[in-house]
């Protein structure tokens, strides 16, 4: 019975699929043997956190249905844990980020019992209000948090086993290879979820809450275990993202914004798919970080499209690299309204009437 | 806020007011008076100290209550007319700041005069924004539509912090620091004018929505769209005017605090989960409700910021509205149907 | 043996009662039949037995076991599914998925809860349509595929909500039929219908509601023939 079960799956899984993961996944292992430039390593992590944070999210918003934005509370709580635990306890990241872990969901599931009381819009509403208060009294308890002024570390300790050093985190590789361990393990549950009754309960619940309820399933056990399982991951984000660049603040991992850069990462890519956080991923950082370091204005100046010295030039040069919060603006929009489906989505509908066409 | 350049509390820095605090913080034990006489009217000077300090802050929170009642009754039509959340809300009342503060500086226009002005640009912006975007999305997934005005929120501050860069600018007039006093309470002169302005534009809203064909036709299609459609409402007409409306009321908002808030790009979120803070305290959609929502907010962060702090005054914002969300989802003057 | 006692049920909404002192009992293998004119309270009734809200006054036994205060996933674990007057398709997942979520309740194993789905869309015949999502269904196939879903999850008492209502009279005779064979599958059921024909050939025994209150309670040929009945509702619609 249960080889029989096992084969079926083996075959259910396509085989081309699952050899092009594997070889994405050992390419991705050994990129920074041969890609030494930090600048792209630098790239190479934000969207491993962005993938970790993305497909966080999708969990409790694409496959449960429960949109919250205010996934910056549980970012935040498990970076300031940790950065808290590291810079005044002297407790080394690879405990503290367990402590951030369980922080964030315990702070989830206070959060989850009192929101997912709500529908539609009311949680949404909900889950903003409850991510602002998390970021105002994180400004308000310095002795706590150090108020607006953040927190920034002065060294994180290097990892050891036994008495070898396994890294002292000099480099962006330790950062990297955290980065995309930790992606994969979300996709990896992801793809659990999936394919286990969890996932059949969380779409159940998408679909239609009352019909879900009554077909047996305790909507407060599930929303709540689907909550847990994102902030787990959010929360590695968070502490991932303190501890790479070194410093936060209440207005980078407490922000309204953050929190709405996490949906619309999974909204672009395709809601509710493996996928789509990570197409969402790949599209906005490489893209936002061009804008932000000036790379596009740079490149339409060496084209010449635009004159460096004309007016146009100098606009573009000095204002572009603010301009990525306007992009993400405008991208949101557009993918709203002409595909809610996302770019996954999109292109599925595309093939679609391709293969009619032909037919 | 730190935005709030001189509000509620400008007048706690009163040298008489100050002692109070003073003596708050030090404790009564160590006060020891010289005199039996001043032991005997110690504490009926702390009393009456305590009045002023309350009366100012409540006086104040319903001063500035009317802007938000404002903000507020425009989301709430919104809302009612077509089951939009509006992201945007406080967006568009930057717009109207921004809008204001260029009047002021390069045509020299009063603030407070120049919404004749700002009103009717801000309802077409409204009514452009509905017809070009909102409109798109009426059949979408709430949450979606939600997602929709915050992108479009997002455009908006993040252009005109592109054209006019991302500096606080301050819009000084010659009253924006003085004060009246009313029956013995010293009140911010630009708080009293701007709330009388509100109060009148309040009234002919509801003047409008409750005596006029369109403003009925409007209250119809918030009540019941499908059954004012079947009734010959143009309810497209209505949506784009509802959003009109909502969006000058915003605009109108935004000119009337511009004397006495810093102006900046980011300015509107703040101003976003207010007025959602005030639609949900009110009962969506309720035009009443609305206007006490906003009145009750601002009461509630005026004396909560007096007596808790002033930093934590929004969280106070916040845990109301999870309250009122939680055991009263239909505002707290709905009838709920348990 | 009754296996259902509706005891005194009163429900109230604000002043409203939509359900006033109600009463009567459900055997075991029956057919019951609820009728009454619109706002008579049937829905009202239902939503009070399976745990959507506590009924105002009045008690609900299910298996001798109390069930006022329990949540709906609860009543549906011990043995008692309903369906919806407006059907609730789990739109975009497939019909299969949409039938294991049911099976679900009995079992953690997909493998296993995909067997039990596959027996009842047979019981329903839905077998071509395995792999449809269920929001493009007919909504023919919709009431079908709802009927497959609540019976994945092995009730012992079957709630119907108008099973019947927006079909065509084929439609209507094959839901009749789908009633009558899971009556030979052993399980109770307690039917909402509009459709007096239908009602009247497929009911044991039949409680008749009008204005929240019972009006009358008997086999077809009693509720037929009952004077204010006829008047309260009969009288009232051309059926």
């Amino acid at each position: 019975m249960n080889m029989k079960s096992l084969t079926a799956n083996i075959r259910g899984i396509a085989t081309l699929p699952l050899l092009l993961t594997v070889a994405a996944i050992i390419l991705l292992f050994l990129l920074p043997k041969f890609v030494t430039s930090t600048y792209a390593l630098h790239i190479m992590i934000l969207i491993f956190i962005s993938v970790i944070m993305g497909s966080a999210w999708n969990i409790l918003g694409g496959y449960t249905g429960q949109y919250s934005v205010g996934h910056a509370a549980y970012f935040g709580v498990g970076a300031y844990t940790t950065m808290i635990l590291l810079q005044y306890r002297h407790i080394a990241p690879w405990y503290g980020v367990w402590a951030g872990v369980a922080v964030a969901v315990a702070t989830g599931l206070v959060i989850g019992s009192i929101c997912f009381r709500l529908r539609g819009p009311y949680f949404v509403l909900a889950s903003i209000a409850v991510a602002e208060i998390f970021r105002v009294s994180a400004l308000n308890l310095p002795g706590l948090t150090n108020g607006a002024e953040g927190i920034l570390i002065t060294e994180v300790p290097p990892f050891k086993i036994g008495n070898a050093v396994i890294t002292d985190f000099m480099s962006k590789v330790p950062f990297y290879y955290i980065g995309l361990v930790i992606a994969i393990a979300v996709i990896l549950a992801t793809r659990l979820v999936q394919n286990s009754k969890l996932g059949y309960y969380f779409q159940a619940i998408r679909e239609d809450q009352d019909a879900a309820h009554s077909l047996g399933i305790n909507l407060t056990l599930y929303k709540n275990a689907a909550l847990a399982i994102s902030a787990i991951f959010t929360s590695l984000a968070g502490s991932l993202y303190g501890l790479y660049v070194g410093f936060i603040d209440p207005g980078t991992v407490l922000d309204l914004g953050l929190s709405v850069q996490i949906v619309m990462t999974c909204i672009i890519g395709g809601i509710g798919t493996v996928l789509g956080p990570m197409v969402g991923a790949v599209v906005l950082v490489p893209f936002s970080e061009a804008l932000r370091s000036n790379m596009i204005a740079q490149a339409l100046i060496d084209s010449g499209l635009v004159k460096e010295d004309s007016p146009i030039g100098t606009f573009l040069k000095e204002q572009l690299s603010h301009a990525h919060v306007l992009i993400y603006g405008i991208l949101l929009v557009v993918v709203i309204l002409f595909m809610p489906d996302g770019i996954l989505g999109f292109i599925k509908k595309l093939l679609a009437s391709k293969r009619k066409e032909t037919a | 806020m730190a935005a709030q350049r001189c509000g509620q509390e400008a007048h706690l820095a009163l040298p008489g007011l100050e002692k109070v605090t003073q003596f708050e913080g030090a404790g009564s034990k160590d006060h020891v008076p010289g005199q039996l006489t001043s032991l005997l009217l110690a504490p009926c000077s702390y009393f009456l100290y305590y009045m002023i300090v309350f009366f100012q802050s409540l006086i104040s929170g319903i001063l500035i209550g009317g802007v938000y009642a404002l903000i507020g009754i425009g989301l709430t039509i919104i809302f009612g007319v077509m089951r939009v959340i509006n992201f945007a809300h406080g967006d568009i009342l930057m717009i109207g700041m921004y809008m204001t503060y260029f009047l002021f500086t390069v045509f020299h226009i009063d603030p407070f005069v120049s919404i004749v002005i700002t009103i009717p640009l801000m309802f077409l912006f409204g009514a452009f924004l509905q017809k070009v975007f909102i409109n798109r999305a009426l059949n979408a997934l709430p949450q979606n539509q939600i997602l929709l005005t915050i992108g479009m929120g997002l455009v908006m501050s993040n252009t005109v912090m592109l054209a006019f860069t991302s500096d606080y600018k301050i819009l000084t007039t010659t009253y924006s620091s003085s004060s009246v006093e009313i029956l013995g309470i010293s009140v911010s002169e630009p708080l009293v004018v701007s709330f009388a302005i509100t109060v009148a534009i309040t009234a002919a809203l509801y003047w409008f929505l409750y005596k006029t064909d369109m403003g009925q036709a409007i209250r119809a299609t918030a009540q019941d769209r499908e059954a004012a459609q079947l009734m010959g409402i143009n309810v497209k007409r209505m949506s784009i005017i509802a959003f009109g409306i909502g969006s000058a009321l915003a605009g109108t908002a935004g000119a009337l605090i511009s004397p006495t808030y810093y102006i900046f790009p980011q300015v509107g979120s703040v101003f976003t989960l207010k007025a959602f803070v005030i639609t949900v305290l009110g009962g969506m959609g309720s035009i009443v409700g609305a206007t006490l929502g906003g009145v009750l907010i601002g009461v509630a962060e005026s004396v909560g910021g007096v007596y808790i702090g002033s930093g934590w005054k929004d969280v106070i914002v916040f845990i109301l509205f999870l309250l009122v969300l939680l055991f009263k989802p239909s505002g707290l003057l709905g009838t709920s149907k348990d | 043996m009754a296996i259902l006692k509706i005891q005194r049920v009163s429900k109230f909404f604000g002043g409203l009662a939509a359900n006033s002192d109600i009463s009567f009992e459900v055997q075991q293998g029956m057919i019951m039949g609820l009728i009454g004119p619109n706002g008579a309270g049937k829905t009202t009734l239902f939503n009070c037995i399976t745990g959507y809200y506590p009924p105002s006054r009045g008690e609900i036994v299910f298996y001798n076991k109390r069930m006022n205060g329990l949540h709906p996933d609860a009543v549906c674990k011990l043995g008692m599914a309903r369906t919806w007057q407006k059907v609730r398709p789990l739109a975009r997942m497939s019909v299969v998925d949409n039938v294991m979520v049911g099976a679900l309740c009995r079992t953690n194993s997909l493998t296993k809860a995909r067997e039990m789905a596959m027996e009842q869309i047979k019981v329903v015949h839905l077998e071509q349509r395995l792999d449809a999502r269920a929001g493009s269904l007919p909504i023919g196939e919709r009431k079908k595929l709802e009927v497959a879903r609540v019976l994945a999850t092995q009730p012992k008492l079957l709630l119907l909500d108008e099973v019947m209502g927006g079909l065509n009279p084929a439609e209507s005779e094959e839901l009749i039929q789908l009633i009558l064979d899971v009556r030979k599958l052993g399980i109770t059921q307690m039917v909402i219908e509009h459709n007096m024909r239908a009602i009247m050939r497929v009911s044991d025994r039949i409680v008749v509601l009008n204005s929240g209150e019972k009006l009358a309670e008997g086999n077809p040929r009693e509720i037929v023939a009952n004077k204010a009945v006829i008047q309260a509702y009969l009288g009232e619609s051309d059926a």
